[in-house]
């Protein structure tokens, strides 16, 4: 049996009993984390007023015999930034495991292909928009409003021109895509850090929102980014088979009866999708888009039959718990969280692949 | 700014998180009653009737104000519990003898003494909404220009409590805000006195330096690898300065000055406000050393005759409160110190 499992071949998966373990722990880990996360916080609000809160509210289970203020901080507060780490940290991680396979190098994260530049110039620029032209000010925009939007769109754009320009005849070669994706987005992050120069007083807002926060997830937000996320996890679920045919080269890929193309460009859409959406929640927050695939594909192989479910799970548990961090440390934006755990956990894996590697 | 004066007293603070912590543990117990009310055991005890007690004037409420953000506040009754997110708002909610409806503050919030001991909602700048909500508050008191972010504001309304956003720019507006806040503790005659004796405050500055010379005075904010924060043109700050007898060396609009301008508009006096935050830089001759290292400064009128003062006062000075007329006394003896013998 154990032999059997060694030699099977990579297109026919994990055994069932690996991806349940894998799956059903990471699974079990995010569920203590939210648990966690939900039950601890500055203020004293405790575990026993949160799940009855969440039951009461949830269910109509049990009878009010807390303060309001408990509900509010429970219901308003800490779950919209547990469900929104959850969809954020999924979107990431997964959208940078298909990016990693189509581009098929392990730098590319979600954001590689102009995304993050791209939103960050549209929420800028909806930031500074209510000073330049008064009556947007007028309250609709902070709820929901303009800030998201112009992320999300200024994302998905970004990866439109990206694409469009990285297209040759027949093709859009993956060097290009990287080389064009690289170049827009420092076209874009001039333009960002132009707009921050001329921001004046809104220059806090600017930067706390690219530094990637959790605190401004509301339910409203929720609404608009959860059903584009969890539609593109869906339809990237449905395409693992084709992930794994890319990850094998294009050539190869083609003669598996993949239609390279077209896959690529249905790829490119869906992750930008679940980007764009998180990044309209939380701002830009870094390498877990990175650093999750990375560490799955290392310690579980690159099917992702396996590796897609996984990213998600494990993205938004990292997530998850690094907001709880940020939370209870002063509320720091989390992306500094992230980067800060991520940084030396990316440092370690590229020490160790040089060591691994024989010397030329 | 604020970042960086916030920061130093972050340390100082964790103790109280912890004691806090402990304190509203025990509200948010089960057993707690659930409606909420302006009343909470355990909590700072915060009774709304008995500083109105003298002249409850149930008329006014409901009460329909415009706040500096140009916001419509409409609030049903005087509030009992209230949170305050600057210390400009704190000084003015306890000259107004309302001190005891306070159940939240910043970190950075000093005076009068006892609010120290207050909790606090805003660490190093960030505002805790959940501490917020656990300390139950009927109103809240933001600053305006972004000091507390507009998405904040919004997430506090959104959560279902009133806020008033404070930004004042001159002493008229400190005086209008002072009545505004007045009129929704309904502590409007003690409002009125609190204002005359500021006016009173400002006419003695303005008669004491009143026929002096009015030297060009920078006045620095903070400054970095060769840019100078100062007051901008059309500040509030500026017009303290004019009133306690300068002309105020401005940068553009937001206050920034290059050192070329700098060497450009030559002043014959600068007041180094950092000083109240970097012992350093606190005796007259560290603070001439530290500017006359600066490049193009030694050649300064101000440097050259060592009129070079580092300026304690910052804090009245540039939180526009009830003590801003401390402030501008403290300007006035700084700049002319010959007229205050």
């Amino acid at each position: 049996m154990r032999a059997a499992t060694a030699a099977r071949p990579l297109a026919l998966g994990p055994s069932f009993g690996r991806s349940t373990v894998v799956l059903g722990g990471g699974l079990v880990a995010l569920t203590a984390i939210s648990l966690i996360s939900v039950a601890v916080g500055t203020s004293g609000v405790g575990a026993t007023d949160a799940g009855a809160i969440i039951l009461h509210r949830l269910f109509g289970i049990g009878t009010a015999t807390w303060p309001s203020s408990s509900e509010a901080i429970v219901w308003d507060l800490r779950l919209p930034r547990v469900v929104g780490g959850m969809l954020v940290g999924a979107g990431l991680a997964c959208a940078g495991t298909v990016f990693q396979a189509l581009l098929r190098n392990p730098m590319a994260d979600p954001y590689v292909i102009g995304t993050a530049a791209g939103a960050s110039l549209g929420a800028v620029a909806a930031l500074l928009l209510p000073g330049l032209i008064p009556f947007i000010a007028a309250g609709w925009w902070l709820g929901l409003g303009l800030v998201q939007v112009f992320a999300f769109a200024g994302g998905l754009l970004a990866v439109v021109v990206v694409y469009a320009v990285a297209r040759a005849q027949g093709g859009t070669p993956v060097v290009t895509l990287l080389l064009a994706g690289y170049a827009v987005s420092s076209l874009l992050s001039a333009g960002v850090a132009l707009l921050m120069f001329l921001s004046g007083d809104r220059l806090a807002a600017v930067v706390s929102w690219l530094l990637g926060s959790l605190g401004g997830a509301s339910w409203p937000r929720l609404a608009f980014a959860a059903p584009l996320i969890v539609g593109s996890f869906v339809l990237l679920l449905l395409r693992w088979r084709r992930l794994n045919a890319l990850l094998l080269g294009e050539e190869q890929a083609v003669h598996l009866g993949v239609e390279v193309e077209r896959e690529k460009r249905i790829l490119t859409v869906l992750a930008a999708l679940a980007t764009s959406a998180g990044v309209a929640i939380s701002g830009t927050i870094g390498f877990v888009g990175l650093v999750v695939p990375h560490l799955l594909r290392l310690a579980f192989g690159p099917d992702h039959r396996l590796l897609l479910p996984a990213s998600m799970v494990y993205g938004a548990s990292l997530l998850v718990l690094a907001d709880l961090g940020a939370r209870l440390a002063g509320g720091i934006p989390v992306g500094i969280v992230t980067a800060l755990l991520g940084a030396p956990f990316f440092l370690w894996l590229l020490r160790r692949s040089l060591v691994m590697r024989p010397r030329p | 700014m604020g970042n960086l004066r916030g920061t130093s007293r972050g340390l100082a603070g964790a103790p109280l998180l912890v004691l806090m912590l402990a304190v509203s543990a025990c509200v948010a117990s089960p057993g707690a009653s659930a409606p909420a009310s302006t009343t909470e055991p355990g909590l700072p005890s915060s009774v709304p009737s008995a500083p109105l007690s003298a002249a409850p004037s149930p008329a006014a409420f409901p009460l329909t104000l415009t706040d500096d953000a140009g916001r419509t506040v409409v609030l049903d009754a005087s509030p009992g519990r209230i949170i305050s997110l600057a210390p400009s708002n704190t000084e003015i909610v306890c000259a107004l003898d309302a001190c005891d409806r306070l159940v939240g503050v910043t970190d950075f919030d000093d005076y009068p003494a006892k609010v120290v001991d207050l909790p606090k909602i805003v660490l190093q700048t960030q505002v805790d909404l959940e501490l917020l909500v656990a300390a139950e508050p009927d109103l809240v008191l933001a600053a305006g220009n972004e000091l507390t972010p507009s998405s904040v504001i919004a997430q506090i309304e959104d959560l279902g409590v009133p806020v008033i956003v404070l930004y004042p720019e001159s002493l008229e507006e400190i005086y209008t805000d002072i009545e505004m806040v007045a009129g929704v503790l309904d502590q409007g005659a003690r409002a009125d006195s609190l204002i005359d004796d500021m006016r009173r405050g400002v006419a003695a500055v303005e008669a004491a330096v009143e026929g002096s010379d009015k030297p060009r005075t920078l006045y620095e904010v903070f400054h970095s690898e060769g840019t100078t924060y100062t007051a901008g043109e059309g500040s509030f700050l500026a017009s303290l300065l004019e009133l306690a007898g300068a002309t105020p060396v401005t940068g553009d609009a937001e206050g920034v000055m290059e050192a070329e301008d700098l060497v450009a508009e030559d002043p014959q006096l600068i007041l180094l406000g950092t000083a109240s935050y970097d012992p350093s830089m606190a005796t007259s001759a560290a603070a001439l050393e530290v500017v006359a290292a600066r490049p193009g400064w030694s050649d300064l009128s101000a440097v050259r005759d060592a009129n070079v003062v580092p300026y304690l006062d910052d804090i009245v000075t540039t939180r526009p409160g009830p003590r801003i007329v401390e402030g501008l006394e403290a300007l006035a003896r700084a700049i002319h110190p010959d007229r205050f013998d």
